[in-house]
């Protein structure tokens, strides 16, 4: 088992070595004019050759990687070209945000499209069908036009819920809750179907098996061997979905905070990449690999710990 | 029995629903303020400041995050007239070079440090060696010398008749001795200003709050509590929070003015800037084409003004042929009636220029001017010109243009007194004139204003004439800026200003 | 799109002609042909479809509402929305398809190249592939945008490289199930080239499956481009859906039908691709199955309907009188199952027979001949889509399927299951839940149908185990389906059958999957218990040495129906029926070299293997 997790964790340090390059590279294209951006329209020539030289734009691309990458080690991730605020303040102030919105999302997904997917799995009839055709058109609207509809609808008309986010560092639960619920909403219904499908499918595998057969034979009520042996032994085909899910909800989630305002990652990302902030983007890019990383390395746990035999070897 | 999870499924949506209900509920009632005056104030700001460094300021949108916690040497009231502030009077010697400030004595800034002639002479030598954003504001400064604990006596290079405007804005803002240079004070700001930054509360690119400042010395410029600015670059996000009562007073477009109208918000407007299309390479050096005046003036002629006005932003402004504003005193009426809409002509313009098949300009664009450059476009295009156009980053659209990366671009551009629009787009040191076009009889010109004293708007009209026949511009409008505020403030909007300064807003009475 | 038909081997999925009708007889999936061919016309025929230039702005004209001009109306600069929206559908799909195609191009070859060769290649490819599943996409997208400039096509390629896990992925497993087939491997014998063999071979099995992936990953990349253009990061200058779609917001007070257009066109692209790869993996799962049919179908089920019907829960009608004392007994019983034409195929029919307490009735037939129906229908475990056509059980004295019931009733069957009738099936390792240990695969029936305690449940889970001949019931109880043998698993399994003491138990070929010299021990145990517990036992085998061994009357089955029954020493000696005897003199042929065959040493699936061969040798003949 620690075997195990120490493989994982180096082959998602391996990833995270790779990925931090990679995306270096992309931006050394990307980063000309820098040090112009940065001071401004009125900087001398020589403000900004100096400019240049202390921000190392000079020297060549795999100096200033290792240079980089060398600090990141420290856990010193430099400041903002921009702002000069420091990058690891930056993102902990956004993450909470960001986190929230996804996990919440997520975790909402998990239960109720478990709980669709196993009844039209089990009960079939109208229930599948409004799963699968809720599926089609959760995947057929991207979130970004759900989350446009839901604001004109329950913001703007109704006033049920801030148009645009209110949170702050030091703002309460009540705030949290106003300002996450329609984003997390437009989130969720994009999920839910097509997840519920996912696990629709798995849990029907799982019932065919031969041992659903046998506990029931054996007298074991319905329910139990549902939710106990059904579910578990789906469980691992829904993880990986619901971990791919998380994923691609990290990178969509730009468009929703967008849209709704709100102080995450997302508007970190577009501003730091579209000025070619090199210290902040290598901050989000890692911060968010880090996070796949753990998401994917806990789903294997999870797996691992559901599945006896993935354990043992 | 078979069991079906179908009840739990839906106990459970039905739970969600009604804690989801709950909450909003709940906040919705909280969120309704009441008949009080109000403590607190929330703007929505559509530029993000950079650092807090003053010399990181800018005109504009920025300033009021930088009042909030900075006291400028000179106040510039609603009307445009300058009052004291740290500087309780202020006076130039006969050949207006130097000027003299007398400063107030029981300013403290936030980390105790006092207030004094030293104290202004670190802050405006720092803002000239910083060469920040507004770097220009110090460019006829020559030095700063203490008088004496409370005066301070700058001298200028030459006259410069905007220069105490300038004391008013990025230039007059006073920090911290302290922390003058040093990188804490580029995230938390140490000044004399009316409130206190909030760092706790605050989120940078997102939201800045400030507190009211206990001892403070003119309690008449706090007037709430706590001050909010919210980053809201998305023009409908403004909109929906300005309509939703999560922000007070925003800046909105004619369009989505209509929006809060309907909602009720009280309209400011005001026209500060013009928009138009800036003819950077008047000598051909990237676009040949635009070195010869038929060029520039046929584009001119190619725009439909009024027509572009009445659709693109329901007619809220006013067409316009000229770059100067009718408060600025270089204005002239008849130069409004110089290049009436006549595509004809343009073509006849551009085929004696030797461009009868037209030619090709190539423009940045960023998203907000998206749809008016795909409007002018289709109207040069209408007279043989293809407009391309390039989609760069916002960070990068004035460092571009700056740099003469492009032979002509779209903008919006403040309408300031002459000799703050001189610098600002047709002098040699204008940021906004990239290819330093310079021209003699033009430079008589300029000096003459430069030097002209009371005279001087009045000769300004010569360069306004000059730049117009010339056709360095395309101007195209003064648009009126859409400034909104809910029934629970009162705004005291401000002349030939973007946004209202700090202290123009009060609780509704 | 064509999909070719072609026929190829046993394993992965084929594409067949008739995937196509099946695909268009299904509504949705011909709704959603329409849909995108629709889409594809707009499209191609753009220029003929308007005769605005989709930049062309008519600067006085608008926000204008549609007109015989402007059809759908204006935008916020004068351009006509319908040129932008045919010409928007032009480089949306094409946008769309270069990203499939970029993945197509990366993910296929690598994949097969991985799975057909495995070793270094597939290491640093899978690697890889965690490295672009790892990657923040819209992050990535951006990046490119500000380093490369903010061209759709651009983008594109970005997006297809990170898709391309995805085909990677797929085609690596579909090569990995196949290379090892044996056509592959006759292929390879032949003197076939890898590349000869991969593209004719592999690349059929993985076509399908690649096509669906397709139409999901053109969906996904049509809603990722709009949502770049939407966030103002795409290029203004060309139209596509998402730059509409932002346009529409901006203008969402003025004109809300801005928003309308293009997020129609979005949806509904996205929703039909998603149909289509529904459609053509139904197409292709459901080829072999039969679907139950929706209620009120048609006469022939109309007919079923009348005689027989949903068996209510407080059904208590009486068994005929003087069968009272029978344990279990089966009257003229047919099961059947609904077609998707509306006939119903009968796979058992009108058998009967009855077993008595401490009696051992062998079921014996070959494979398909209605034994293990006749008996899931005793335990209630027929599958959800099988129906009662004909007769009654009745246990104990009482029905479980009354005369007038068209399905088992779960209701009374669950008083009887695992207390009075219980189980032991036939693949020992299928039939334990590989996620809990054995000891609570024991221990809980006995809980739930015994009402004891934990503790009790345990002790006598151990005893159990030690009366079924298992030499370390403590390990064994704590271990995992997977950590013991077939036999031991067998041995639980029957341990498991006989925990809650029960009347009946229903053995379906309970040695056929076991290793030959553990298969007598299992004979052995079986006898034993059942001489013990003087419980009535069916005994359903095709192998009439274990009928001899055990049991004490026989009946043969064949298609379906009960061909001849009686006393198994009455049978063996004198079997009347020919198919009867035809099954006998196969078992007696093969009887010696049977047990010669198996030596000591060798392993229990090999053994197993062979013995599964012989048995299909045996029915063959």
């Amino acid at each position: 088992m620690v075997s195990f997790i120490l493989k994982r964790i180096a082959s998602g340090i391996s990833v995270l070595v790779a990925i931090s390059f990679f995306t270096y590279c992309l931006l050394y294209f990307s980063s000309a004019n820098i040090a112009r951006n940065i001071l401004g329209e009125y900087a001398s020539q020589e403000q900004v050759q100096a400019k240049e030289i202390a921000l190392g734009l000079h020297r060549p691309l795999l100096t200033r990687f290792f240079e980089w990458a060398g600090n990141a080690l420290h856990g010193d991730f430099g400041v903002s070209w921009f702002t000069s605020e420091p990058v690891v303040s930056a993102i902990t102030t956004r993450l909470p945000i960001t986190l929230t919105l996804v996990i919440v999302s997520i975790v909402c997904i998990a239960i109720v499209a478990t709980l669709l997917g196993m009844a039209a799995a089990v009960k079939r009839g109208w229930i599948d069908r409004l799963v699968q055709g809720a599926a089609v058109v959760g995947d057929a609207i991207p979130d970004f036009v759900l989350a446009i509809v839901l604001v004109s609808v329950f913001a703007i008309t109704l006033k049920i819920f801030p148009a645009t986010s209110s949170i702050s560092p030091d703002s309460g639960a009540d705030a949290w809750a106003a300002s996450m619920t329609l984003p997390v909403i437009a989130l969720l219904i994009n999920g839910i179907a097509s997840i519920a499908q996912q696990i629709r499918s798995a849990v029907i595998k799982q019932l065919e098996r031969d041992y659903v057969r046998t506990l029931r034979s054996r007298g074991i009520p319905e329910w139990e061997i549902l939710f106990k042996h059904v579910l578990r032994s789906a469980a691992p085909a829904g993880l990986t979905v619901l971990s791919l899910k998380f994923v691609g909800m990290l990178g969509g989630v730009v468009i929703i905070e967008q849209i709704f305002a709100l102080p995450g990652m997302g508007a970190l990302a577009v501003q730091s990449t579209s000025m070619g902030d090199i210290p902040l983007v290598m901050g989000v890019v890692l911060y968010t690999v880090i996070i796949v990383i753990i998401v994917n390395l806990l789903v294997d746990l999870i797996n691992g710990w559901l599945n006896p035999k993935v354990r043992v070897s | 029995m078979k069991f079906g999870p179908k009840s739990s499924a839906l106990a459970v949506l039905a739970a969600a629903a009604i804690a989801l209900t709950a909450c909003g509920g709940g906040t919705s009632a909280s969120g309704g303020g009441g008949g009080a005056a109000a403590t607190t104030l929330t703007l929505a700001s559509l530029q993000d400041l950079k650092t807090f460094d003053p010399t990181d300021a800018h005109i504009g949108h920025r300033m009021p995050i930088y009042q909030a916690v900075y006291d400028s040497l000179i106040r510039r009231a609603p009307d445009g007239k300058l009052v004291p502030m740290l500087a309780t009077e202020w006076s130039y010697n006969k050949d207006n070079t130097v000027l003299t400030l007398k400063l107030r004595t029981d300013v403290t800034f936030s980390d105790g440090a006092k207030f004094d002639a030293a104290a202004a002479k670190a802050n405006l030598d720092h803002f000239k060696a910083a060469k920040g954003t507004d770097a220009y504001q110090a460019a006829s400064m020559k030095s700063v010398d203490v008088v004496d604990p409370s005066t301070i006596a700058i001298t200028l290079n030459s006259p410069d008749p905007a220069f105490s405007y300038y004391l008013t804005q990025a230039l007059g803002l006073q920090a911290s001795p302290k922390a003058i240079g040093t990188d804490g004070i580029k995230t938390v700001p140490d000044g004399s200003g009316p409130y206190v930054y909030d760092a706790k509360s605050s989120v940078k690119g997102s939201q800045y709050v400030f507190t009211k400042r206990s001892g403070y010395w003119d309690k008449d410029l706090q007037k709430f509590d706590k001050v909010t600015i919210k980053y809201l670059v998305d023009l409908t996000a403004r909109t929906n929070a300005l309509v939703s009562g999560q922000v007070d007073a925003a800046l909105l477009d004619p369009k989505s003015g209509k929006q809060a109208e309907g909602a009720g918000m009280v309209p400011h407007k005001s026209q500060v800037d013009w928009q138009g299309i800036l003819l950077y390479d008047r000598d051909g050096k990237i676009n040949p084409a635009l070195a010869n005046v038929k060029v520039r003036q046929a584009m001119n002629y190619a725009f439909d003004r009024k027509t572009i006005l009445a659709q693109q932003y329901l007619n809220e402004g006013t067409v316009t042929d000229q770059v100067f504003g009718p408060e600025s005193g270089a204005y002239v009426p008849e130069l409004d009636n110089t290049y009436p809409y006549d595509p004809a002509k343009a073509k006849a313009l551009l085929a004696e220029a030797g461009y009868p098949k037209g030619f090709t300009l190539k423009i940045p664009t960023v998203a907000s001017y998206d749809p008016i450059n795909a409007v002018f476009k289709q109207q040069l295009s209408d007279v043989g010109i293809t407009l391309q156009t390039e989609s760069i980053p916002d960070a990068n659209y004035v460092s571009d243009m700056a740099a003469g990366k492009y032979a002509a671009a779209t903008f919006n551009l403040y309408q300031g007194e002459p000799w703050v629009a001189i610098n600002q787009m047709v002098s040699t040191t204008a940021l906004y004139n990239p290819f330093k076009n310079e021209d003699p009889e033009l430079t008589a010109m300029i000096k003459a204003v430069q030097n002209g004293g009371a005279n001087s708007a009045e000769l300004a009209k010569k360069v306004n004439e000059n730049v117009t026949k010339n056709a360095w511009f395309v101007p195209m409008f003064r648009l009126n800026q859409m400034y909104f505020s809910n029934k629970k403030i009162d705004v005291q909007p401000e002349l030939q200003q973007a946004v209202p300064s700090i202290y123009n807003y009060a609780p509704a009475k | 799109m064509s999909v070719p038909v072609e026929l190829v081997g046993q394993s992965g999925t084929v594409v067949r002609s008739n995937v196509i009708k099946k695909i268009l007889k299904n509504p949705l999936g011909l709704s959603a042909v329409v849909v995108l061919l629709f889409m594809v016309v707009l499209a191609v025929l753009a220029n003929v479809l308007t005769s605005f230039d989709p930049n062309f702005a008519n600067i006085g004209k608008t926000l204008a509402s549609g007109d015989a001009v402007n059809l759908l109306g204006t935008d916020s600069v004068g351009r006509d929305v319908w040129s932008r929206l045919v010409f928007g559908a032009r480089t949306t799909l094409l946008s769309a398809l270069l990203c499939a195609a970029v993945a197509i191009a990366i993910g296929l070859p690598s994949g097969l190249v991985a799975g057909y060769y495995g070793g270094k290649f597939d290491g640093v490819s899978n690697w890889l592939v965690n490295v672009l599943m790892s990657l923040p996409g819209i992050i990535v997208l951006l990046t490119v945008r500000a380093a490369l400039g903010p061209s759709v096509w651009l983008s594109m390629v970005a997006f297809g490289i990170l898709m391309a896990p995805g085909y990677f992925r797929l085609t690596r497993t579909a090569v990995q199930s196949v290379r090892n087939e044996l056509y592959v491997d006759a292929a390879r014998v032949a003197g076939l080239s890898d590349t000869a063999i991969m593209s004719r071979h592999i690349f059929s099995v993985v076509r399908a499956p690649i096509i669906i992936q397709t139409a999901v990953i053109c969906g996904v990349a049509i809603a990722i481009q709009s949502g770049l253009e939407f966030l103002g990061l795409g290029d203004p200058s060309v139209a596509t859906w998402g730059v509409m779609l932002n346009e529409g917001f901006k203008n969402i007070y003025l004109s809300p039908l801005l928003l309308v257009w293009p997020a129609l066109a979005i949806g509904l692209t996205i929703g039909a691709l998603v149909l289509l790869a529904n459609a053509i993996r139904d197409a292709l799962e459901d080829a072999e199955k039969i679907k139950a049919p929706k209620r009120g179908g048609n006469t022939a089920q109309a007919s079923l309907a009348t005689v027989r019907r949903r068996p209510d829960r407080t059904f208590s009608a009486v068994v005929e009188a003087g069968t009272e004392h029978h344990l279990v007994k089966v009257s003229h019983l047919g099961v059947g199952y609904p077609q998707a034409d509306g006939s119903i195929k009968k796979v058992v029919d009108d058998v009967s027979f009855h077993v008595d307490r401490g009696e051992v009735l062998g079921i014996v037939g070959e494979s398909g001949s209605g034994k293990s129906q006749t008996a899931f229908s005793i335990l209630g475990l027929l599958p959800d889509a099988a129906r009662i056509v004909g007769g009654s059980i009745q246990f104990d004295g009482k029905y479980t399927v009354a005369p007038t019931d068209d399905r088992v009733s779960q209701t009374r069957l669950s008083e009887y299951r695992g207390k009075r009738i219980s189980y032991i099936p036939q693949e020992p390792m299928s039939n334990l839940d590989p996620a809990f240990t054995i000891g609570y695969q024991l221990v809980t029936p006995m809980m739930r149908v015994l009402k004891i305690s934990k503790s009790e449940a345990t002790k006598r889970a151990l005893k159990l185990l030690d009366d079924v001949g298992i030499r370390f019931p403590e390990k064994t109880f704590e271990a995992y389906p997977h950590e013991v043998s077939g036999g031991m698993a067998q041995r639980v399994l029957i341990a498991g059958a006989i925990s809650c003491e029960p009347d009946l138990i229903i053995a379906d070929e309970p040695t056929t999957a076991l290793d030959v010299t553990v298969q007598a021990d299992v004979l052995d145990l079986v006898r034993d218990l059942q001489k013990r517990l003087g419980v009535g036992v069916i005994l359903v085998t095709h192998n009439f040495g274990v009928v001899a061994d055990l049991c004490d009357r026989v009946a043969v089955m064949q298609n379906g129906r009960l061909v001849e029954d009686g006393d198994v020493r009455d049978i063996l000696r004198n079997p009347k029926d020919p198919y009867t005897q035809k099954l006998l003199s196969s078992m007696l042929e093969d009887k010696e070299p049977m047990t010669m065959l198996v030596s000591a040493g060798m392993p229990a699936a090999q053994a197993a293997a062979r013995n599964d061969e012989r048995d299909e040798k045996e029915m063959a003949r």
